[in-house]
C-alpha cells in the first residue's frame, strides 16, 4: 500500500488514491458503527423486555387495588431503567380511569416517580423532557406547573403540545385559559391532539375560552380554530356560529361555519348564501337546508340543481331527497319536470343512493 | 493536445463528476438522517395516542387496473380492511382485456349505478360505474383503455373526498398506512402531495393481502432492489423533502390534495413516468400561483410491492424509468432557471438534469474511456484500477450509508444474518449488475430522445399478491 503511494502516478490519479481510501475508511467506520448500532439494538430490546416483565404486574396489581399500590414488594430500580419506569407508568396510568388512577399515582408516590421526572426534567435530551412534562400531567403536579408552563412555547412541537397537555391536566381551568389561546398561534401542534385535549378538557371548560377567542381572533385564526369549535357546548356553539354567518364575509370562514349549523337560527342569512359567488359556500348552504327541511326552500334547492358546481347540485339532490314531506312519487314528479339535463342526472344519481330506482 | 493531455483531461473529468455525484448523494444522505430522527421523535410521541379524531380528513383511494385479474380481490380485500376512520376505494378498469372486471363483479357483488359522473379531467369514455352491495365504501369505474394516467384521472373525477391516494393494484399496504401518510396534511394546510416509502416485497410472507413476515427475498436481482429501494426511498427522498424539493412520489404510493391535482391537471397520459411528471407539475403550478406549499415524504415503510426477479423485466422497467425521466424533466423544462423556483429550480432539478439524467453517459462513457485507455497502455493497469475502484467504492459507500439508516430507523430487518446479506450485495451489485443499470438507462435515455412510444408495463411478478 505504501509503495502505492510513492509511485509515480500524475496528480489526479494520486488525487483518486486518497479518495479512495477516504473512502474505503469511511466504508468501514460505517459499517462497525452500523454492526454495533445492531448490537446496542438487541441489547436495548432484551433489557427492556427484562424490565417489563418484572413491572408491567406491579402497575396492573397496583391498578387493582390499593392495598396493592401501598404494599406490594417492588423490583430493584436501577438509574439505567428511569426512562423506561416513566414510559411504562405514564402508558399505565393513560388508559385507566378513577380508582385505578388514583391507585397508580399512590404506587408513584412509592417508587419516587415525581423525583425521577424532575431530573430528566433537566437532561438535555428532548425525548427526557417529554416523557417528565406527561409524567407532571398524568401525577397531577401542582408544584411543576410554572415548570411545565414554561416549555409551552419551546420550538420542538412534540414537546410543547405535550406541555400543553400536561398543562391542562394538572390545572384544568388555569391551563385552559393558557392554552386556547395558543391554539392559534401554534399552527405546527398536531390537530388531532389539539382535538383530543380540547375533548378530555370537557365542553363545559372549554366553551367560554374558546368563543372569546374565536370572537377576538383575525379571520385567518378563526378559520383555524372553528376546526375544533364543535367540541364546544352546543349552545354556546349555536350563538357563535350565528354571529359569524352574519357578520363575515370570508367564503372560508362561512364554510366552517355553516358547517357547524344545527338549528334554526339565522336562516334568511343562510338562503342568501345559495347565491354567494364561491361555490363551496352554496354547497354548505343547500346542505344545511337540507338538515333544517323547510318547503318552502324546496324551490330554490331545485334551482340549485341547475348550478354550474356538481358539488353543488348534488348536495341540493341530496338535501331535497332527504326532505320528510317529499314521497318517492313526488320526487319523481319533479326530475320529470326538470328541463337541465344535470338536474335530471343528478337527481338520478341522489335516488339511485337511497334506494329509490 | 496531445494524447497524455486527453487521457489526463479525460481523468479529471470523469473524477469530478463521479466526487460531484457522491458528495452530492452524502449530502442528501446527512439531510435525511437529521430528517429521519426528528421524524421518529415525533412519531414516537404520537404512536401512544394514535387516535383518530373528527379532524382526520376523509381519503379517496384510487386503484387503477389493467389485467389484474390474478390479484385484483385479495389486493381491494386487503384495501377495504384499512385502518382509517373515513376513506372510500374507487377501482378503475381500464378496458382490461382478461377477466378482471368480471371478477370484482363476482366478488364484491358490483351493481351498475347511474352516478352523475363530473369529467373534471378529460379521460377515455367511461362505460359504466359500479356500486358494491357488499361494501358500501367500493365503486368500480369500467372505462375504455387509455393508460395508466388516464386511468387515475377517471379514479379522481370519481371521488368524492378531498384528498385522494393513488395506489398499484399490486401493492400491499400497511393497515396504518393511511393514518401516517395524512399527517403532514393535518401538521401543515399547506401540503399538497405526501408520498411514503416503498419497499420490495419479495420474500416476504404476505397473507389475504397483508404482510405478515418481512424476509429478504432469495432472488438476487430482487436483493439487489432491496439495496436500491434503500438508498433511493431512504436518502433519496428523505434528503430532498426537508427543503422542499422532492421532484417524485411513487406512483405504487402517493397522496395527494384533490383539489390542487384537477387544478394541474391531473397525471399526465401521454407520460410514461406519469408521477414524476405530475410532481414537476405541481411544483410548477403553485409556483406560478405564488402561494406556499408543501410536497412532503413520510420515511414510514408505508407500501410494499413486487420487484422483478428476471433479468428482462428489470432492463424493460430500468429503460422506461429513464425514459420517464427525460420527458418529465423536459415537460416542465419551464421550471429549470425559474427566478422565482427556489430549491426546486436551482438545485433539485439540476442534480436531476446532471446526475440522474445524464448520469449513464458519463458512467458508461466513464467505463470505455478507462478501459481504452488501459487497453492502450495509455494508462497503467494499477491506474485504471484505482479509478474502478474508486467508482465501486463510492457506490459501495452509498449503500452502506443507506443500511445504516435503516439501522437508525426501521430496523425492518432484524436478523445479524440479514444486515450481512445486505452489506455483501451492496458490494457484489457493484460489479456486473452496476455497470448493466447503466447501460439500461443509457438506452431509455436514448429511447427518449428518439421520442419512442411506450404503454401499460407489464412484468412477471412473484405470487405474492396472487389472490389467496
Amino acid at each position: 500500500m505504501e509503495l502505492l503511494f510513492q509511485s509515480e502516478f500524475n496528480t489526479v490519479t494520486k488525487f483518486a488514491l486518497w479518495t479512495i481510501t477516504g473512502v474505503i475508511v469511511t466504508t468501514v467506520v460505517l459499517f462497525f458503527y452500523t454492526v454495533g448500532l445492531r448490537f446496542a439494538t438487541n441489547t436495548e430490546r432484551k433489557r427492556r423486555k427484562c424490565f417489563l416483565e418484572k413491572w408491567r404486574d406491579v402497575f396492573a396489581a397496583a391498578a387493582l387495588s390499593r392495598d396493592a399500590a401501598l404494599l406490594l414488594e417492588l423490583p430493584r430500580l436501577v438509574e439505567s431503567e428511569h426512562a423506561h419506569l416513566l414510559e411504562e407508568w405514564n402508558l399505565a396510568r393513560s388508559i385507566v380511569f378513577g380508582d385505578a388512577a388514583d391507585n397508580l399515582i399512590v404506587l408513584a408516590g412509592r417508587i419516587g416517580i415525581a423525583e425521577i421526572a424532575g431530573e430528566l426534567l433537566e437532561m438535555h435530551r428532548v425525548q427526557s423532557k417529554i416523557v417528565a412534562v406527561q409524567t407532571f400531567g398524568h401525577l397531577g403536579d401542582k408544584q411543576r406547573f410554572d415548570d411545565v408552563h414554561a416549555l409551552l412555547d419551546d420550538l420542538n412541537t412534540a414537546l410543547s403540545i405535550t406541555a400543553a397537555t400536561s398543562l391542562v391536566e394538572i390545572r384544568a381551568n388555569r391551563g385552559i385559559e393558557i392554552v386556547v389561546p395558543m391554539i392559534a398561534k401554534r399552527r405546527d401542534w398536531p390537530r388531532n391532539r389539539v382535538s383530543i385535549l380540547l375533548r378530555e378538557a370537557g365542553s363545559d371548560l372549554i366553551s367560554e375560552p374558546m368563543y372569546r377567542n374565536i370572537r377576538s381572533a383575525s379571520d385567518d385564526d378563526k378559520k383555524y380554530l372553528m376546526q375544533f369549535a364543535r367540541l364546544m357546548e352546543s349552545e354556546v356553539r349555536d350563538a357563535l356560529v350565528e354571529e359569524l354567518i352574519r357578520e363575515t364575509e370570508d367564503p372560508g370562514l362561512l364554510t366552517s361555519a355553516l358547517k357547524l349549523v344545527s338549528g334554526y337560527r339565522g336562516v334568511p342569512r343562510i338562503v342568501a348564501l345559495t347565491q354567494h359567488k364561491a361555490w363551496f359556500v352554496r354547497m354548505q348552504a343547500a346542505k344545511v337546508l337540507g338538515r333544517i327541511g323547510q318547503r318552502e326552500h324546496l324551490g330554490l334547492l331545485e334551482s340549485l340543481l341547475e348550478d354550474t358546481e356538481w358539488w353543488v347540485r348534488y348536495r341540493a339532490a341530496q338535501a331535497i331527497t332527504s326532505l320528510p314531506f317529499l314521497g318517492p312519487n313526488e320526487l319523481r314528479q319533479m326530475q320529470q319536470r326538470q328541463k337541465d339535463r344535470f338536474a335530471i342526472d343528478i337527481l338520478q344519481h341522489s335516488f339511485a343512493e337511497v334506494g329509490l330506482l | 493536445m496531445t494524447m497524455h493531455d486527453f487521457v489526463i483531461g479525460g481523468q479529471w473529468l470523469f473524477l469530478t463528476y463521479f466526487v460531484g455525484i457522491n458528495l452530492g448523494y452524502l449530502l442528501q444522505n446527512v439531510i435525511a438522517a437529521i430528517g429521519i430522527r426528528k421524524y421518529l421523535q415525533t412519531a414516537e410521541q404520537y404512536e401512544a395516542e394514535n387516535v383518530f379524531s373528527s379532524l382526520d380528513i376523509p381519503i379517496t383511494i384510487i386503484v387503477p387496473a389493467y389485467n389484474e385479474s390474478a390479484s385484483i380481490i385479495t389486493s381491494i380485500k386487503a384495501l377495504l380492511q384499512l385502518e382509517y376512520p373515513q376513506f372510500e376505494l374507487v377501482v378503475v378498469n381500464d378496458g382490461s382485456s382478461d377477466d378482471t372486471l368480471e371478477r370484482l363483479i363476482e366478488a364484491f357483488d358490483l351493481r351498475e349505478f347511474p352516478e352523475a359522473y363530473r369529467a373534471s379531467i378529460k379521460t377515455a369514455s367511461v362505460r359504466c360505474i359500479y356500486r358494491s352491495t357488499k361494501a358500501r365504501n367500493l365503486r368500480v369505474v369500467d372505462k375504455q383503455n387509455g393508460g395508466k394516467a388516464d386511468a387515475i384521472n377517471a379514479g379522481i373525477n370519481a371521488s368524492r373526498f378531498p384528498l385522494v391516494c393513488v395506489v398499484d393494484a399490486d401493492s400491499i399496504l400497511q393497515s396504518d398506512s393511511l393514518g401516517r401518510v395524512v399527517r403532514p396534511f393535518l401538521e401543515d394546510p399547506t401540503t399538497i402531495a405526501v408520498g411514503g416509502t416503498v419497499r420490495i416485497a419479495n420474500g416476504c410472507t404476505v397473507r389475504l393481502g397483508f404482510l405478515e413476515k418481512v424476509a429478504l427475498p432469495r432472488n438476487f436481482l430482487a436483493l439487489i432492489q432491496v439495496v436500491e429501494y434503500l438508498r433511493a426511498f431512504l436518502f433519496g427522498r428523505m434528503g430532498w423533502s426537508p427543503i422542499n424539493g422532492l421532484l417524485i412520489i411513487s406512483g405504487a404510493f402517493g397522496l395527494f390534495r384533490k383539489e390542487t391535482l384537477i387544478e394541474a391537471g391531473g397525471f399526465n397520459p401521454k407520460a410514461i413516468g406519469e408521477d414524476m411528471e405530475l410532481v414537476l407539475r405541481l411544483h410548477r403550478t403553485m409556483k406560478e400561483k405564488g402561494e406556499p406549499y408543501r410536497i412532503t415524504f413520510v420515511p414510514d415503510p408505508v407500501c410494499w410491492t413486487d420487484a422483478p426477479e428476471k433479468l428482462g423485466d428489470l432492463s424493460k422497467q430500468r429503460v422506461r424509468w429513464q425514459h420517464g425521466l427525460g420527458e418529465a424533466l423536459a415537460m416542465n423544462r419551464s421550471l429549470i432557471g425559474n427566478r422565482d423556483g427556489g430549491v426546486v429550480s436551482w438545485l433539485a432539478i439540476p442534480f436531476y438534469v446532471f446526475f440522474e439524467l445524464l448520469g449513464p453517459i458519463i458512467e458508461v462513457l466513464g467505463y470505455v474511456f478507462i478501459l481504452i485507455c488501459a487497453w492502450f497502455g495509455w494508462l497503467t493497469f494499477p491506474e485504471a484500477f484505482i479509478f474502478l475502484g474508486l467508482a465501486i467504492g463510492l457506490g459501495v459507500l452509498l449503500s452502506t450509508s443507506a443500511i445504516m439508516l435503516e439501522e437508525l430507523s426501521f430496523h425492518m430487518y432484524p436478523k445479524f444474518s440479514q444486515l450481512l446479506t445486505l452489506y455483501s450485495v451492496a458490494i457484489l451489485e457493484n460489479f456486473g449488475f452496476r455497470q448493466l443499470n447503466s447501460y439500461w438507462r443509457f438506452k431509455g435515455l436514448v429511447r427518449w430522445l428518439v421520442g419512442a412510444k411506450h404503454q401499460w408495463g407489464s412484468i412477471t411478478r412473484s405470487t405474492s399478491l396472487a389472490d389467496q
